[in-house]
């Protein structure tokens, strides 16, 4: 112990200077953008304030809820699913379908719990046949990428490609525009959500087996932990997460249509897109075992400011797309050079 | 005809393809009268030149054991770049500078792969984003147009029956890059590192090079293929070819190559494209909306996956009852020996 302490005094500074002795041209990357985000913050109008920090956290609440639940997959070593938006689709056209129709059924028409079970559980039911797949061994990228097209072909052959409309005073409101204690519900629920999930990988016997199935999968067969009830429990978390944020979003929208999360959904042009970006600008690892959902919450929470802060500077979608890309290349290559030589890498 | 049976159970996932492809063809030629024609089989091999690009360049990276997610972004930002350009330079020129953007883009992602050592996925998801963000850039957020015609008539006329400028150069560079991946020595160590990469990389092969020969040769075909469907409509958007992942993933698979990599060819890549080329052009027939062909597309990968799960899965039990069986035949061996040299 003792040897230690006298080889290099103070560990942490000297291997923080050594590390940017090393990589002179990431720490100038890395103070550059730091600049320039304090620059944002304090050049911007009306950023610092406390309607538009609201309004931030609500932005990142619709798709910080979705990659609290991809945290999940990723964690356990699944990398990601492709059919997060189509998940979401699909699960928003059932909802806005029970409110506006009540499947076929004139008594349930506007019953706000049966159509959130109905949404749910077509969650659930997306969820665990993608997962199934993959703890079979199917590759999740080629799995949910087969996957998306499916859930997207039967949301909008459902549908007919319509918009469904459903009248104004619903049951749903105080989910989609409703706020209690002064928060919207949609941010409240983002924050319970987070706090839960967290507690879950914390404090759970579950939360640990996805940290040890993701960190290493031979050593969670060899104690009994197969990928292949991981996968189909985490995929269903995920898929759950997704229907729950298509809830919200077609309460607000007091509609639904299949193409609601394609196209050109916030600051990015793809609603799934930036919810991998979401995990990956947390800093979680792709190969999993390594991570936490707070950091995918304050991934969401970054992108939101500088999409916000963006956007009060009057960018077009394009510079804000490449904002947001280049953010994500960026935090991808500076945590690689962290990990590269621990056993994070393959 | 045992000749023909091992050829057949030498390589599964290809004869699978061909008779995938057979009988989505034979179907369609059967349901629909004029399937089986000239103008048909002009108008598959025009869908070709697009698809059988895409599907090259993934089939390029699966066998280098990594997946480039990027392609529609590429194809895009190609896309915008040449029809922009080709009004104030003239066609080959702004196809030269939009071809060697995306290879260059293509190189780049290589590059950072091998030498981060990260999976593709992770960083051309992120790719995906900034290459689209700098396609709306460029564009400025609206739809590029051409203003002069006469490129577009020129590639989409007809050369003998079959064939167009466009999917001849095409059909050019998939010969090209069959020869390189199966005869030169930087191919073969495409499929090294894709195959057994800790084995290639002891066996001194270096990641890098085959890496970024792998990824620029996937950005060049997408490249190419944002190209042809750029110069043929005259027009480009940023946010438009995102659906080529899907096809071009399926084709890729359809084709034979195995997610594990090192496995797969060109040839698999263009029955691959042809066969969701067959499925595209007869779902037209029955006038459609988009979303059933993505449905049967989707539909198309599912069936392909899932046969290559079972054949793996089927082929990892024959091996282990093979390894049991010469297991119980050493033991019968020894067994019989213990007991001739007791009995003595």
């Amino acid at each position: 112990m003792t040897t230690i302490i006298q080889d290099n005094k103070s560990p942490f500074s000297s291997k923080f200077l050594q590390f940017y002795k090393d990589r002179t041209l990431l720490a100038i990357l890395l103070s550059l953008f730091a600049v320039m985000f304090v620059y944002g913050i304090f050049f911007t109008e009306n950023y610092l304030t406390i309607t538009n920090f609201k309004a931030i956290i609500r932005d990142a609440a619709l798709y910080g809820i979705m990659a609290i639940g991809l945290t999940f997959v990723t964690l356990s070593g699944n990398f990601f699913l492709l059919s997060l938006k189509e998940t979401a689709s699909i699960c928003g056209v059932t909802f806005a379908m029970g409110m506006a129709t009540g499947f076929g059924s004139p008594d349930l028409v506007g019953n706000f719990l049966v159509s959130l079970l109905a949404a749910l559980s077509v969650g659930v039911l997306s969820g665990v046949i993608q997962g199934y797949f993959v703890g079979m061994g199917g590759n999740p990228i080629v799995v949910t990428l087969g996957g998306a097209g499916i859930l997207y072909g039967i949301g909008a052959w459902w549908s007919d490609n319509l918009v469904i409309n459903f009248k104004r005073p619903h049951d749903a409101e105080w989910l989609g525009t409703g706020s209690f204690l002064g928060l919207p519900s949609i941010t409240l629920a983002f924050i319970l959500i987070a706090i839960a999930a967290e507690l879950v990988l914390r404090h759970t016997n579950f939360g640990r087996k996805v940290y040890l199935v993701g960190a290493n999968k031979a050593a969670g067969r060899a104690t009994g932990h197969e990928n292949f009830s991981m996968a189909i429990i985490v995929f269903t978390i995920c898929s759950v997460c997704c229907a729950f944020v298509a809830v919200a979003f077609v309460a607000q929208m007091d509609s639904a249509q299949s193409n609601y999360f394609s196209a050109e959904f916030g600051s990015s042009g793809d609603m799934t897109i930036l919810v991998i970006a979401t995990v990956m600008v947390g800093g979680n690892s792709i190969m999993g075992g390594y991570g936490s959902t707070l950091r995918t919450s304050l991934g969401a929470i970054f992108i939101a400011m500088v999409d916000n802060m963006m956007v009060l500077q009057g960018f077009n979608s394009g510079p804000r797309i490449v904002g947001v890309g280049l953010m994500i290349v960026f935090s991808i290559i500076v945590f690689g050079l962290f990990a590269k030589g621990s056993r994070a890498q393959e | 005809m045992e000749n023909f049976f091992k050829k057949v159970t030498k390589d599964v996932d290809l004869s699978f393809a061909i008779l995938l492809s057979f009988c989505v063809y034979v179907f369609f030629s059967l349901n629909i009268e004029i399937f089986f024609s000239h103008n048909i089989s002009f108008a598959i091999l025009e869908r070709f030149a697009v698809l059988g690009l895409v599907g090259l360049a993934l089939t390029i990276c699966i066998i280098a054991g990594e997946i480039d997610l990027s392609i529609g972004s590429n194809a895009a930002l190609c896309a915008v770049i040449v029809v922009k350009l080709t009004d104030p330079l003239g066609a080959p020129f702004a196809m030269l500078i939009g071809l060697s953007v995306s290879t260059l883009i293509g190189a780049i992602q290589g590059f950072v792969i091998a030498f981060i050592r990260i999976r593709a996925i992770v960083i051309t998801v992120g790719t995906l984003m900034l290459l689209r963000g700098v396609a709306l850039l460029i564009a400025e957020e609206k739809t590029v147009m051409l203003t002069d015609f006469r490129v577009p008539d020129f590639i989409t006329t007809k050369v003998l029956m079959y064939f167009s400028p466009a999917s001849l150069t095409v059909i050019f560079i998939f010969i090209c890059v069959g020869i390189f991946m199966r005869y030169t020595k930087y191919g073969r160590e495409i499929y090294a590192i894709g195959g057994a990469r800790k084995e290639a990389l002891t066996a001194g092969i270096p990641l890098r090079r085959p890496m970024v020969i792998a990824f620029a040769l996937s950005g060049f075909c997408a490249g190419f293929a944002g190209t042809v469907i750029g110069l043929k409509s005259g027009t480009a958007q940023g946010l438009g070819l995102q659906y080529l992942l899907l096809a071009g993933t399926v084709a890729a698979f359809v084709g034979g190559v195995s997610i594990l990599g090192g496995k797969g060819g060109v040839l698999g890549a263009a029955i691959g494209a042809l066969t969701v080329n067959f499925l595209n052009t007869g779902l037209v027939f029955y006038a459609l909306q988009v979303h059933f062909v993505q449905l049967f597309t989707s539909v198309l990968l599912v069936i392909v996956i899932v046969f290559q799960t079972m054949s793996r899965v089927f082929d990892s039990r024959q091996s282990r009852k093979s390894l049991l069986a010469t297991i119980d035949e050493r033991k019968t061996t020894l067994l019989e020996k213990k007991r001739t040299v007791l009995g003595k």
